[in-house]
């Protein structure tokens, strides 16, 4: 990766990138079995289809969809494990599939449901076998564990054989590990999947830490919002292998929510219908009341309501990211997006 | 450069294999006896085969020893060399942890054939090599140029060993289980106990051709006791580059249809 060219190309470039797996299918049961073995059944599975954009240095982007979108896949063919079935792919001016050494020095992949630590030898041990192959030279490899251990708070969990770990613990050794060689590029599929709150929030900042002091070029894909809204200002939606969306979070906010709700606090009892004229009446309770309002014309009718009705306090909110992107996906297919699980929204904060 | 780059990152898994097995003391005993009961037990057979004094198949007792520590010797090297390296092939593939090997910026066959080290079982290659020179130092005909002729081809030998057992692993991209593969190959190479020019035409022609087990005991012994023919070492080395050129070939093959375990 040259050092010269990143500001004026982009690190990233992808275009119509796809990826066909052929499955074998297979009946359950031994009757199944037995028909698989004489004559297996083939199916092709359109896993990446397509898909195209350009990433800048130092960006960092989310990917977003519902599970079985593509998202790992496009990011195996990125790192060079996958070879595409077609189209284009361009990391650091380099062909990923041909896994040259520049390259694979100057990227990382780090998957959070599987790990490279050795389970059986404290997560030093691992370290150094990276130092070698990477040919880090030893005062750069004490600088970078020094640096990572204060982020990381690695102090003491090092010489811990892997396996005597927690989850968290292993998933901080985790990054260090993938990160040791001070790669340009990054490769996150799901790093936070399974931890609790505090270790995201320590993991999500060390990835911001490590983007800002290398201008790193981050691509990131989550099951917790929050990760991807804390960190990438840029998100690109897939789904089925497509991507349906591709710009800045509140672009996609603004396309997937066109409303806003204003939330009014009443001085004393107004009518349903009353409050319905204004937009749509989502909840209400008592005194308080949600009403949705189309996005552009949020202002002028706040103000009405202000002036119209017995307001003693208002507020205007953005609907929560975790349903806009819901709404997006039940919108083209009626499926859920990627579980949010409880924690995901207290991360937020 | 790049030659002490891979030295380094091997003495790392030498030493790092040797410090996690050093924890286990016992197990050296126990090998080192295992291999002595297995030399044993091959001695003892041959022992009872020419307990009249003919010599088979125009092996003499002696001869024949010098097949069965070749035999000892490579069954050494693929216990403390292959095994533990490419039998872990199919479970990394299923598990998806083959990624990190892939990811890595040293050759991925490299990686995967040599990251453990199973030093009890250089046990078999000790008593092998003691075997080999007890018998041939007793023998007239063995001569310092059969001695260095017949390390060489003991070098194409574990050549040839290493490509054919990297090539049965490499079929787990595609079958998850290939243990049964590697045990099949296993079988066959028990023949090469035995000195594979004393057994009837069709069967040396395949442990020569089909499973080239002639090359790993029966030519290279040939060598030591001095009784060598130039088709045979020159066949040697030439299956041992092109069987190490096809499985290379067949891994960049493999890893080009590679769909990684999906997570
Ligand atoms: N190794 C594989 N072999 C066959 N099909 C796969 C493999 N990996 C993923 N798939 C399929 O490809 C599609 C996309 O999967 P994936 O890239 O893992 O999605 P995501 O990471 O967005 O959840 C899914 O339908 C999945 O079943
Ligand atoms: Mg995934």
């Amino acid at each position: 990766m040259s050092h010269t060219d990143h500001s004026t190309t982009p690190v990233i470039q992808v275009r119509d990138l796809e990826k066909v797996y052929t499955v074998h299918e297979k009946e359950p049961g031994l009757r199944g079995s037995l028909a698989s073995f004489v004559r297996r059944r083939k199916t092709l599975v359109r896993a990446v289809d397509r898909i195209s954009f350009e990433i800048d240095a130092g960006q960092m982007v989310g990917f977003l969809g519902p599970n079985g979108a593509g998202k790992t896949t496009a990011l195996k063919m990125l790192a060079g494990l996958l070879h595409p079935t077609d189209g284009f792919v361009r990391v650091g001016g380099h062909v990923p599939k041909e896994r040259r050494t520049e390259f694979l020095k100057n990227i990382t992949l780090v998957m959070g449901q599987k790990q490279q630590l050795l389970w059986d030898l404290p997560a030093l041990d691992s370290f150094l076998v990276n130092q070698a192959i990477y040919e880090i030279p030893n005062d750069e490899y004490q600088a970078t564990m020094r640096e990572f251990s204060e982020i990381l708070e690695l102090e003491g969990i090092l010489k811990k054989q892997v396996r005597k770990l927690s989850l968290g613990e292993r998933m901080k050794c985790e990054l260090a590990a993938a990160l040791l060689h001070r790669p340009r590029v990054l490769f996150l599929d799901e790093p936070t999947i399974g931890l609790d709150v505090n270790m995201q929030v320590r993991i999500r900042e060390f990835v911001a830490e490590y983007n800002r002091r290398f201008n790193a070029t981050v691509i990131l894909t989550s099951h917790y919002m929050a990760d991807v809204t804390a960190l990438c200002k840029r998100i690109i939606v897939i789904d089925k292998g497509h991507i349906v969306f591709d710009g800045d979070l509140s672009a996609l906010v603004e396309e997937a929510a066109p409303g806003k709700t204003v939330r009014l606090e009443l001085s004393e009892n107004v009518s349903d219908e009353r409050l319905s004229f204004y937009g749509k009446l989502t909840s209400r309770e008592g005194l308080f009341a949600d009403v949705l309002v189309p996005r552009n014309e949020t202002s002028r009718l706040a103000a009405r309501m202000l002036a119209e009705l017995p307001v003693a306090d208002v507020t205007i909110e953005d609907p929560p990211i975790e349903g806009v992107i819901g709404t997006l996906f039940a919108g083209t297919n009626r499926q859920a997006v990627d579980a949010v699980p409880a924690g995901a929204e207290q991360a937020a904060r | 450069m790049r030659l002490k780059r891979y030295i380094r990152v091997l003495g790392i898994f030498v030493r790092a294999s040797i410090s996690a097995q050093l924890e286990y003391r016992v197990n050296f005993a126990v090998n080192l006896f295992g291999s002595l009961l297995l030399a044993g037990g091959t001695l003892l057979g041959i022992t009872i085969l020419y307990s009249d004094g003919t010599p088979l198949g125009g092996w003499s007792y002696r001869e024949s020893i010098v097949v069965v520590g070749l035999f000892t010797l490579v069954q050494g090297y693929i216990g403390a060399f292959l095994y533990p390296n490419l039998n872990k092939i199919g479970e990394e593939v299923r598990q998806g942890t083959m990624d990190f090997n892939l990811l890595k910026p040293v050759d991925a066959q490299f990686l995967i054939s040599s990251r453990n080290i199973n030093v009890f079982r250089l046990t078999d290659a000790l008593v092998g090599a003691g075997l080999v020179i007890w018998a041939a130092s007793g023998l007239e005909n063995a001569s310092s140029i059969g001695a260095l002729l017949g390390l060489c081809l003991i070098v194409t030998a574990l050549t040839i060993v290493y490509a054919v057992w990297f090539m049965l692993s490499m079929t787990a991209f595609w079958f998850v289980k290939v243990g049964n593969v590697t045990e099949l190959f296993n079988g066959f190479f028990r023949a090469g106990a035995f000195p594979v020019s004393a057994l009837p035409g069709w069967v040396r022609l395949v442990f020569t051709f089909l499973i080239p087990v002639a090359f790993v005991t029966t030519v290279p012994a040939e060598a030591i006791i001095g009784r060598w023919n130039a088709g045979s070492v020159l066949g040697s080395g030439v299956a041992a580059v092109l069987l190490l050129g096809v499985s290379r070939w067949f891994w960049t093959y493999a890893i080009s249809k590679y769909t990684s375990a999906s997570s």
